[in-house]
């Protein structure tokens, strides 16, 4: 891959496959007259800069634009964190496959970035990016080995309406589907021996039993009155919804300017109205802001350090099984001869103390005002720093 | 290496558990919810029990009323409730609360835990949490299902936040306003039992107004009694029979003992047969005894609460009192401690059939209303 060059690129182009390799960077003609603008009121050339700059000014409005920027800002970090995890997990994946689910969650990793304790936006992109991969790997691999009978018990009922609506299935014949699909999944589960991924298909008498319950729920659950439907065509819908719901489990190949056009506005403007652009520029707080959060990195290395080293020599060994040795919370129990729960206590018990010094810190010294949201960043924050704390040589 | 640990954290292995008693349910889709509570309640009660004093709301044995008509499992742990609600679904794209758990006061609580049960892997994973305040301001209502449903991005992920929080944040608004719906009386508590005790009502829930169907089962009794009909069982809380015969095994189970009692009184030391049942009360051990007075013919039955703790009387402040089935005070129903007591208790002459609701106050621990019938 080639790496992009100068700011103007790497805040407005995307990157684009060819099967499955790099095939290059394609330049969005908006986000590059934008980031000219910027470009021209600011000689700012730290990268830094222009990332806390768009995260700002992201944060303030959600604007499609800043989300743009940044989104394009993330490609690298995004192509060698999905190139890495092809080569790490095993099993035939494509890089592409990877690069557009991870990408298409950038809003995951904007919303919980914390950049007063992160380290930088692309290393708090990789951890979430990451996880967002493992997380489509493993739901991938439960749903591939459910018959389509677990697999309608094992899917929400919104990502079936989304699956049938990406169908092309319109609102009336999906509110029927839904209730089919209520009354299969309360009339026909897994008995007391029967795994949950392998139920097989409804014999007779419960298709009978789910078109009674269709034929009577059809009259009130329903918004317009429909006839009643018959087993046969009950299986086919459920059927129906069983294909749509295993079509929408892959990545849809749709253009790379997915999270752009997510936008509600889907217009995207080249300059913001409103004034914090200009202000930011002229009065250059992001640059200053990113002094302070290189100062603020070193101290949250300092008091968490510290923190760690407060734990106990138990404590420690434990948190370094689990983030050195990469050891999962069934094997350290079973060095220790304990319950996997009580690992599981003692690693969140240890978590706990550490993410209350990291917010009491936060709040006395940078007068951050906590909320549960801001704590739970902050978890992502500490989890970042623990990976990192354990990982680097 | 350890990026297992995003992905790891809050995995709880189910434990295996020694017997699974056969509890009976009118659909396969109930059977399957209440084994997904029950091994979502076997791998996580513990883990909190490590730290913290926790136990089932109401209690263990009324859990089966619960899971035939709505999915999800509350516990009271120190001075907060936490309402599970386990899914098997791979995609975890929201989390849904069925309405029961927001709206009706009794039942409602502080924080909702969203829970992913792998069965055949076995474990479960807590995916994320929320509050009744979120729920209610930010959640979105399905009136198709009655549910409040919180998208899995506004979800707080890190079950570690919701102690830092209470500490740190103590002014969080954890609860919003419900109201409670209006009583309902003993006439349209029979109608709607009738109709949604037969089984072939797949959706019990859905099928009358929320606020009827809310009243209904917020009263213990009712609620016990609608599951008993659901399964084809006659109603199994007679004191007559559990005198006569044996007592059923839920009241066995909710500690119900039907025994020989020495009558207290001293002008009579007969021995009289009687039910009893420990309470905790405070945090200190009490007997509610049960039994019938006086010539069988008189229907005369006694209601008494003593302290089962040698010296202890029963404290000033604490009330016994009887209510009619639909909650109904009557005449010479209670009876008050102004001072230290011996024991609290009251008299009722009932007709055969007739049912009847006893409260304490304070309230004992894990205390569900239940309707006795004489």
């Amino acid at each position: 891959m080639r790496t992009r060059q100068g700011l103007l690129e790497i805040f407005s182009t995307f990157l684009q496959f060819q099967t499955d390799a790099f095939g290059g960077w394609v330049t969005d003609p908006k986000l590059r007259r934008s980031m000219q603008t910027c470009l021209q009121h600011s000689q700012d050339e730290y990268e830094v800069f222009w990332v806390l700059y768009w995260y700002r000014i992201w944060q303030a409005q959600t604007s499609a634009l800043a989300t743009a920027h940044l989104t394009a800002y993330l490609q690298e970090v995004c192509y060698w964190t999905a190139r890495k995890l092809t080569l790490k997990l095993t099993g035939n994946h494509s890089i592409a496959d990877f690069f557009q689910t991870a990408i298409a969650r950038t809003d995951k990793v904007l919303k919980n970035f914390n950049p007063q304790l992160s380290s930088s936006l692309k290393s708090y992109a990789e951890l979430v990016l990451g996880g967002v991969i493992k997380d489509w790997v493993q739901k991938q691999q439960e749903a591939g080995i459910c018959t389509d009978w677990s697999l309608l018990h094992r899917t929400s009922q919104k990502r079936l309406v989304e699956a049938l609506q990406f169908a092309g299935e319109g609102r009336e014949t999906i509110e029927r589907y839904v209730l089919a699909w209520n009354s299969f999944k309360e009339l026909y589960a897994p008995g007391a021996t029967q795994t949950a991924s392998k139920l097989r298909q409804p014999d007779n008498s419960a298709w009978q039993a789910i078109a009674q319950t269709y034929k009577a729920e059809r009259l009130t659950q329903l918004s317009i009155s429909s006839p009643i439907a018959s087993p046969e065509l009950l299986e086919k819908w459920l059927l129906t919804c069983a294909k749509a719901v295993r079509a929408f489990l892959y990545p849809t190949q749709v253009s790379i300017y997915t999270p752009i056009l997510g936008q509600e506005t889907g217009e995207l403007l080249d300059r913001l109205p409103g004034s914090i652009q200009d202000s930011l520029l002229s009065e250059a707080i992001a640059q200053e802001e990113a002094e302070i959060r290189e100062d603020q990195n070193t101290q949250v290395n300092q008091i968490l350090t510290q923190a760690l080293t407060q734990l106990g020599v138990e404590a420690q060994t434990v948190l370094q099984n689990y983030y050195q040795q990469g050891l999962t919370q069934q094997q350290i129990a079973c060095q220790l001869g304990v319950k996997q729960y009580t690992v599981s206590r003692q690693i969140s018990r240890l978590k706990q103390t550490l993410l209350l010094t990291l917010a009491q810190w936060s709040q006395k010294t940078l007068h951050i005002s906590l909320t549960s949201q801001v704590l739970d960043s902050m978890s992502n924050a500490l989890e970042e720093w623990l990976t990192a704390h354990y990982c680097s040589p | 290496m350890s990026s297992n640990a995003t992905l790891d954290r809050f995995y709880l292995e189910i434990p295996a558990t020694a017997q699974e008693t056969q509890v009976a349910f009118s659909t396969s889709g109930a059977s399957w919810r209440a084994r997904l509570n029950q091994m979502s309640l076997n791998a996580f009660l513990p883990w909190l029990q490590e730290e913290q004093a926790a136990k089932v709301w109401p209690s263990i044995a009324a859990l089966p009323s619960f899971w035939e008509i709505v999915d999800g499992t509350a516990i009271d742990c120190e001075d907060m409730r936490l309402v599970l609600i386990p899914t098997i679904e791979i995609d975890l794209r929201e989390l849904r609360v069925p309405q029961e758990w927001i709206d009706i006061p009794s039942w409602s609580a502080d924080y909702y835990l969203a829970v992913q049960v792998n069965p055949d892997a076995g474990w479960i994973r807590i995916w994320g949490y929320t509050t009744h305040h979120q729920l209610k301001t930010k959640g979105v209502y399905d009136d198709g299902d009655r549910t409040y449903c919180l998208d899995e991005d506004d979800l707080i992920q890190d079950l570690n936040v919701l102690w830092i929080a209470r500490q740190l944040c103590p002014e969080e608004p954890l609860r919003a306003e419900v109201l409670q719906a209006p009583a309902l009386l003993r006439p349209q508590a029979e109608n709607l039992l009738e109709r949604l005790g037969n089984s072939t009502v797949t959706f019990p829930r859905l099928a009358v107004p929320f606020q009827l169907w809310a009243a209904l089962i917020d009263h213990g009794g009712w609620r016990q009694r609608l599951y008993e009909r659901r399964q084809g069982l006659s109603n199994s809380w007679s004191v007559p029979q559990w005198l006569q015969a044996d007592i059923s095994d839920l009241a066995a189970q909710l500690g119900w003992k039907a025994h020989t009692l020495l009558a207290q009184e001293m002008r009579s030391r007969a021995e009289q047969i009687g039910l009893s049942r420990q309470l905790v009360i405070t945090g200190n051990p009490y007997e509610l005894q049960v039994f019938p007075r006086g010539n069988p013919e008189e229907r005369i039955w006694r209601f008494e609460l003593h302290s089962l703790d040698g010296d202890r009387q029963v404290p000033a402040g604490f009330k016994l009192r009887l209510l009619t089935e639909d909650l109904q005070p009557f005449s010479h129903n209670e009876d008050t401690a102004i001072e230290a007591v011996d024991r609290l208790y009251v008299d009722v002459i009932l007709e055969p059939g007739e049912g009847l609701v006893w409260e304490i106050e304070p309230i004992p621990e894990g205390y569900d209303r239940a309707i006795l019938n004489f």
